[in-house]
């Protein structure tokens, strides 16, 4: 009898529960139902009209060797354009040629009008005409610059440099003063010419190909690489640079150099020569510009400032 | 509410495991949709957004350079590698277009539809009316400078494409898993469902008396089997269909004592883990355990309940239970003779039913007084009854429920009715001893004066003429002393035993000693004496004095029956069965009431008139008999064969002398008595003299 009373009592609990839940799956497929509505733009794109491309901007020219990275390069002159252009009153902007051949190009056709190069590209541009007027002291101090050797860190194959024979190295541009120009003459001298490498290749471009041997070596793609001193700083905070180790430093060369092309108005050189030696560390507006370029000065510079280079360049017989 | 109540269990679990899956798949459905949905709508909002980002950092060179080609390809690039990219377009610092991936023209609205301010990226959902796109903006900024825009569009309608496709999907599968879940819980249910319908047919054939059920297979592997004890005493062994670890006292080492669960160490027992089922199958087991458990206590109640109906059946109490408000729950056999009904016409009824009211309301106020006080009561009680009046001791005790509260009374009542009689008696023979005591004191004391007086009554008859007057009265007081001293000498015969002297002596000699010598007297009073003696006889020890002592009584006694003349008959026999000698003494006269055939050998008993007897005759002959190791018996009316006359044994030649038989009404073949004298056949010692034996 108990328990003909407790099923009895029961079986109205269990239809109340059964009738709850359908309730609240029917709450839940109703809520489903409903999703809340993004509000939308209405845009009629049937309505069309062609486009033009903006006409290209006029004035004075300006143009950092590719070395690094167009952004690279933007980051690191683009102030000091702009101080140029504020300071001189020219219409100066700057250009990003792709490659150094380009850059060479762009400067004999007067498409770059003020060039930052290297002093091995300035020789070349020189015999086009170009002509320097101004040469950089970096943030070290220094009016000059080397080239480094580089190979990985747990690469115990290479010792010194007699152990780069026969190793795949990897180079800048072979228009490239720190990354290849200079190396190449330092194993001139220790009786290595360039037949006694396995392979000597050139980073691919545009732009960043100092960093691209960094990355190359790193890789282990090629057994060193060269590069111009500073570059490593430029990856520190992208790389783990204890995987990178310096085999071996060149000689110092004189350091980049502004050059105008042939046919420049005189005055405007002067005038951007005289805004460029204007800038002082101790002014915080120029210091800030001087930062961003590396620089810690310009100077007047001659032609003859960069026959060290011109020797160099004989003795490899690169002329 | 009724009909699912009317609904079969099979089919409550098969409509509830369906119900169920179908809400949990609701439950889970439509919150996993909705969640799915805003991932998948997030996902493509978030790889729009890392789309347009990583375009705008590809822009940076392509900007510098105002490479024209780049951007171009860049944009078509994204249009190529996704099917939900609507457009790409580049916008330039003064929004001018500098690449796009529309054909003919660029859409005059959708430039100033969204727009990247600062430098963070802007979402914004348009409706281009043939779907919904997240229009993604954007800016392209080197060294904190802003060069341009990176524009892209992606389609959110081919995104909810993608979800309802998906939810089409994950429904299809749900309504697969619930007609999976349908199939899978009919056959659940099924199963089930069969095995609780067996269970509930075994009830039903327990309901209807059958407790021979198996409610369980035989197993493949019987414990015996598995443990290999070969313990034939034990209950689990030849049990095929009784798992061991349901029944008590099983022997298998390994065992605990039972705990009404099953026990902890089976759960580790080789037998267990082999032969264990479900719980159904474990309510099964334990159902066809309960039944013949049932069946076997059913058997032991029926065997007690018979027991003890034998038990009150068999005893001449009566006994009977009565309920609280004086029904008859049980009687035994006697009280049911008692009331002279059946049992079955007692039980419910009350005792109303069947005593007199007066009787009854008495009866009621016992057992009410024996309920409410809890005590049981006892008393000697008088009843009536068609045998006559019958004493019955009765016990009155309260039977009490569970919780200790009297509930009903239990009534005995023995029937003491010959006790009453046999304490009747032996207050009468108290009396009679302490009134012999107080005769035989009485005697003594008398005996010596009246010896004096007999002695100088015959001394004065020698001094006083004889013939005269005095002589006379001389005679007349020596007479009646002689009188008082015949009176004195029974009363002291009476009260106290004289010294015997026990040798063998012939009983037929003794008899007819006796009969001789009262032949003549006997034969005045026209009394007629018949012998039928066994001449086979033997000897007994007795004393020879006594027995004819005896002899005499009887026959006087037998004379004195018989006031108008009669005859005697006095037959020996030897009984050999009983071992005994009995000497009858018959007489032809009125007999004697069965009233006083008690009393007859009382001290004083008698039925002659005033001087005529003492009364202490036969008494006196009981007493001797008795320290003879013998009985003596009475019957009236006198069986045929020991009458006067009859044929059996007559010995007419010993006929007295013109004795033909008495002349009045006192003749042989009357009734008459005959008193029995039975003598051991190798008589005892007799008992020293003592104190005076009285019959009881």
């Amino acid at each position: 009898m108990a328990l003909a009373a407790k099923g009895t009592s029961a079986r109205p609990v269990g239809l109340g529960l059964l009738c709850r839940c359908a309730a609240m799956c029917v709450v839940l497929l109703v809520c489903a139902s409903c999703s809340e509505q993004e509000p939308a733009v209405r845009v009629d794109l049937s309505k069309r009209q062609e486009t033009a491309a903006p006409a290209p901007a006029v004035g004075i020219t300006y143009a950092y060797l590719p070395q690094y990275s167009h952004t690279t390069s933007y980051q690191r002159h683009h102030l000091l354009v702009e101080y140029l252009a504020k300071a001189t009153g020219l219409p100066i902007r700057q250009v990003f040629p792709n490659t150094f051949d380009e850059h060479m190009k762009m400067v004999a056709q007067g498409q770059i009008d003020i060039s930052f190069t290297n002093p091995f590209v300035y020789i070349r541009l020189a015999k086009q005409g170009a002509r320097c007027f101004a040469r950089t002291i970096k943030s070290s101090g220094r009016g000059e610059f080397h080239s480094e050797i580089i190979c990985r860190s747990d690469n115990r194959a290479l010792k010194t440099l007699a152990d780069c024979r026969g190793r795949r190295w990897i180079a800048v541009d072979p228009l490239s003063a720190g990354g290849y120009l200079f190396a190449l003459a330092h194993f001139h001298d220790l009786g290595i010419e360039r037949r006694d490498f396995a392979e000597i290749a050139f980073a691919p471009g545009p732009g960043g190909k100092q960093e691209n041997v960094v990355l190359a070596v790193l890789a282990g793609k090629y057994d060193f690489g060269t590069i111009r001193e500073g570059t490593l700083d430029l990856l520190k905070d992208r790389i783990d640079l204890d995987q990178i180790r310096i085999l071996a430093r060149t000689k110092a060369y004189p350091e980049w150099l502004f050059a105008a092309r042939k046919g420049l108005d005189e005055r405007i050189v002067t005038k951007i020569a005289q805004a460029m030696f204007a800038l002082d560390a101790a002014n915080p507006e120029h210091a800030a510009i001087l930062e961003a370029a590396g620089l810690k000065s310009i100077i007047p510079a001659q032609d003859q400032d960069f026959d060290p280079v011109r020797q160099l360049v004989h003795k490899l017989e690169l002329d | 509410m009724r009909l699912i109540s009317r609904l079969k269990f099979q089919t409550k679990i098969s409509v509830g495991t369906f119900l169920i899956v179908v809400a949990v798949a609701l439950m889970t459905a439509v919150p996993v949709s909705r969640m799915a949905s805003r991932a998948i709508i997030a996902e493509s909002r978030g790889r729009g957004l890392a789309l347009a980002e990583n375009l705008s950092l590809r822009l940076a060179d392509a900007m510098l350079t105002q490479d024209l080609l780049r951007m171009k390809t860049m944009v078509d690039e994204l249009t190529a590698v996704g099917d939900d990219t609507v457009y790409a377009f580049v916008l330039d610092d003064t929004g001018a277009v500098l690449a796009h991936t529309f054909k003919k023209g660029f859409p005059v609205q959708l430039k100033a539809a969204n727009a990247a301010d600062g430098k963070g990226a802007s979402v914004r959902l348009l409706d281009t009316g043939a779907e919904l796109v997240y229009d993604f903006a954007v800016p392209v900024v080197i060294s904190g400078r802003r060069f341009g825009t990176a524009r892209l569009g992606l389609s959110r309608s081919r995104a909810e494409a993608e979800v309802n496709s998906l939810l089409f999907t994950f429904g299809g599968l749900s309504v697969a898993a619930m007609a999976a879940a349908l199939l899978l819980s009919s056959m659940f249910a099924r199963r089930v469902a069969r095995r609780i319908n067996l269970l509930k047919e075994y009830a039903q054939e327990v309901v209807r008396g059958n407790l021979d059920i198996e409610t369980t297979s035989t197993l493949k592997r019987n414990c015996w089997e598995i443990m290999q004890c070969g313990r034939s005493q034990c209950p689990a062994y030849a049990m095929p269909r009784h798992r061991c670890w349901h029944m008590h006292g099983t022997l298998c080492p390994d065992c605990a004592p039972a705990d009404g669960q099953v026990r902890k160490s089976c759960v580790r027992c080789p037998v267990f883990r082999a032969n264990a089922g479900d719980e159904i199958q474990d309510l099964s087991e334990t159902f066809g355990i309960m039944a013949s458990t049932l069946k076997r206590q059913i058997g032991a109640l029926g065997q007690q309940q018979q027991l003890m109906r034998t038990i009150l059946d068999a005893t001449p109490d009566l006994v009977c239970l009565l309920d609280a408000q004086g029904r008859f729950l049980a009687v035994n056999r006697a009280y049911a003779a008692f009331l002279g009904r059946g049992e079955a016409e007692i039980i419910g009824r009350t005792e109303a039913d069947f005593f007199s009211p007066d009787e009854s309301a008495e009866r009621a106020a016992k057992n009410r007084a024996v309920l409410c006080s809890g005590m049981g009561k006892q008393a000697e009680i008088r009843v009536h009854t068609a045998r006559g009046e019958q004493w019955f001791h009765e016990v009155n005790v309260p039977v009490r429920d569970a919780a200790g509260q009297a509930m009903g009374v239990l009534k005995t009542a023995r029937d003491v009715t010959e006790v009453k009689s046999i304490e009747e008696k032996l207050l009468q023979s108290q009396k009679m001893e302490s009134l012999g005591k107080l005769a035989g004191g009485v005697a003594h004391e008398i005996n010596t004066p009246l010896g004096i007086i007999l002695g100088y009554a015959q001394l004065l008859q020698d001094d006083v003429p004889e013939g005269g007057q005095i002589s006379e009265d001389l005679r007349i007081i020596e007479r009646q002393a002689k009188v008082c001293r015949k009176i004195v000498a029974d009363l002291l015969g009476f009260s106290r035993q004289h010294e015997s002297s026990m040798v063998p002596m012939d009983v037929n000699e003794s008899v007819s000693d006796v009969v001789s010598l009262v032949r003549h007297t006997f034969g005045l009073e026209k009394v007629a004496l018949e012998l039928d003696l066994d001449e086979a006889l033997p000897a007994i020890i007795g004393d020879r004095e006594k027995m004819g002592q005896v002899w005499m009584n009887l026959l006087n006694n037998a004379r004195d029956a018989m006031p108008g003349g009669g005859a005697i008959r006095i037959r020996t026999r030897r009984r050999e069965a009983e071992g005994v000698l009995a000497v009858s003494v018959a007489d032809s006269g009125t007999g004697i009431s069965p009233a006083h055939l008690d009393k007859v050998f009382d001290p004083f008993f008698s039925t002659k008139g005033v001087g005529e007897g003492t009364g202490l005759g036969l008494s006196v002959s009981f007493g001797i008999v008795q320290n003879h190791g013998g009985t003596i018996e009475v019957q009236s009316p006198a069986p045929a064969e020991f009458r006067p006359g009859s044929a059996d044994g007559l010995d007419s030649g010993k006929r007295p002398d013109g004795g033909n038989g008495p002349d009045g009404g006192n003749g042989p073949g009357r009734a008459g008595t005959v008193f029995h004298v039975l003598l051991p056949l190798s008589c005892p010692a007799p008992a020293p003299a003592a104190a005076p034996i009285f019959p009881v």
